[in-house]
């Protein structure tokens, strides 16, 4: 395996042969895919001439909002800086990211050696999210289309098992691969999560403490201590 | 219109082929980052061998949770259509849970209740409708992707030593939240934390130890299903 800490992007090249066409295509799919996010209830119309009244969208609209609108600040604070600009448009619009997208992405850069935040992690980061996203697409069509199957061959303990525990497995390993490379920072992002926690406040906004506390910690311990990442 | 019975027309061809349609967008968008990323590195003079294993590490990695999202999938399949499920899930921003929360919000505001045998076409049309628009701000974030970069290099003047003790403090913050959010429910979660926790850490360390970066490419795969066999048998 090649020695990473002799491999530099050259910041010219990685913005004019990488970032612009990243964005091109990104933005362009990006919105593609909003636009095709009212598909379904257009062809709905079409089918049975059923289409939901303004009461029932605004109604509907605002409820969802009260839950979402916190995530949609939180989660770009959270994973921009790990996955970069090609995973933020994948986990923006694909989801999935805490799960599956930003392990994919911190594994594919642990092999490589590189680290987060640097012209070479985001490269990397791209290749992780979009693998990722290779392996869940057709496995969810796969999925969906053979629901029955599943449900008749897997056995109902391990299904339980994925159900319930898999998810806090997937954080707490992640979260082990973190502190191994971000040590000095652990303690401070323990106690950010736990406080908040501790004090019932509205996750996504729990989220938002821990990150952004934890960085400013890791700021102060720059500029005050000089103590690097 | 109560006549129209929407558990059938819910698994219909034209939901599937709405779902087709942004799957493929996804995957187009995914294999374009992934042949510019791959092509990038190569000619910076990355070698073949280390693109693959970090394909590898990433492809393991993601076995667990695809299938965890497969089989959590069942609920939505279940309670709407297997067709809507795919649609929502294969290119779908929030869990299964969020989708099972828009849709009820939304049969809440079409004055119904989802799940109930009284639920009719005009519940399913107002709950594909909030389900669908309720990921606009991410859609709409990812839009503006190439903001975030500026604002980012607005906040840090472009230091690299920030750079990094941001990316660096804000990877450990957010899985100390969601693993602190999961242990603090005690039982099998807290098992599952723990175990896969120390599992992660070991493992990575023997990679070093060894000199074995290939090992690398197994240890999350692994930590988290130890963490979540842990888990279960807990729990029981």
């Amino acid at each position: 395996m090649a020695n990473f800490e002799e491999w530099h992007v050259d910041p010219a090249a990685f913005e004019r042969d990488y970032l612009k066409p990243i964005h091109r295509v990104g933005t362009i799919t990006s919105i593609l895919i909003f636009v095709a996010l009212f598909l379904p209830s257009i062809w709905l119309y079409f089918i049975t001439g059923v289409f939901p009244d303004w009461q029932t969208i605004l109604t509907g609209f605002g409820l969802a909002m009260t839950y979402a609108i916190p995530f949609y600040i939180s989660e770009p604070i959270a994973y921009y800086p790990i996955v970069g600009n090609a995973g933020w448009y994948l986990c923006g619009t694909i989801g999935n990211g805490s799960n599956l997208r930003v392990p994919c992405a911190a594994v594919a850069q642990e092999v490589a050696g590189v680290k987060e935040g640097t012209l070479e992690g985001e490269l990397v980061a791209a290749v992780g999210v979009s693998v990722s996203v290779f392996v869940s697409v057709p496995a969810i069509f796969f999925g969906a289309l053979l629901i029955n199957q599943i449900q008749q061959y897997f056995p109902a303990w391990l299904m339980d098992a994925f159900n319930r525990f898999l998810l806090p497995a997937v954080f707490g390993s992640v979260w082990g691969q973190f502190i191994l490379r971000g040590w000095k920072y652990a303690p401070f992002a323990f106690v950010l999560a736990l406080v908040p926690i501790l004090y019932k406040v509205h996750s996504a906004w729990a989220l938002v403490i821990c990150v952004l506390g934890t960085m400013f910690v890791s700021w102060a311990m720059l500029h005050f201590l000089k103590i690097e990442a | 219109m109560e006549m129209v019975n929407w558990k059938e027309i819910a698994n219909g061809l034209w939901i599937w082929i709405c779902g087709g349609i942004t799957s493929g967008l996804g995957l187009y968008m995914a294999y374009y980052f992934y042949k510019r990323a791959v092509s990038f590195m190569h000619n910076s003079g990355v070698p073949k061998d280390v693109t693959r294993s970090m394909v590898r590490g990433a492809v393991i990695t993601a076995i667990g949770p695809v299938l965890s999202n497969v089989f959590i999938m069942i609920a939505l399949a279940v309670a709407i259509s297997p067709g809507l499920a795919f649609q929502r899930e294969g290119v779908g921003v929030g869990s299964v849970f969020t989708e099972l929360v828009q849709a009820s919000n939304a049969a809440i505001a079409a004055g119904e209740k989802f799940g109930d045998p009284s639920f009719t076409i005009k519940g399913f049309a107002a709950a594909i409708f909030i389900m669908n628009i309720a990921g606009w701000g991410w859609s709409v974030e990812a839009i503006c992707t190439r903001y975030l970069g500026k604002i980012r290099e607005k906040l840090t003047g472009g230091d690299p030593k920030l750079l990094a003790a941001i990316a660096a403090s804000s990877m450990v913050a957010v899985f100390s939240y969601y693993s602190v959010s999961n242990a603090i429910k005690g039982d099998g979660f807290l098992v599952a934390v723990i175990v896969s926790l120390l599992f992660s850490m070991f493992l990575f360390k023997l990679a070093d130890w060894m000199k074995r970066p290939h090992f690398k490419e197994w240890a999350l795969g692994i930590a988290m299903f130890v963490g979540m066999i842990a888990g279960k048998l807990y729990a029981g």
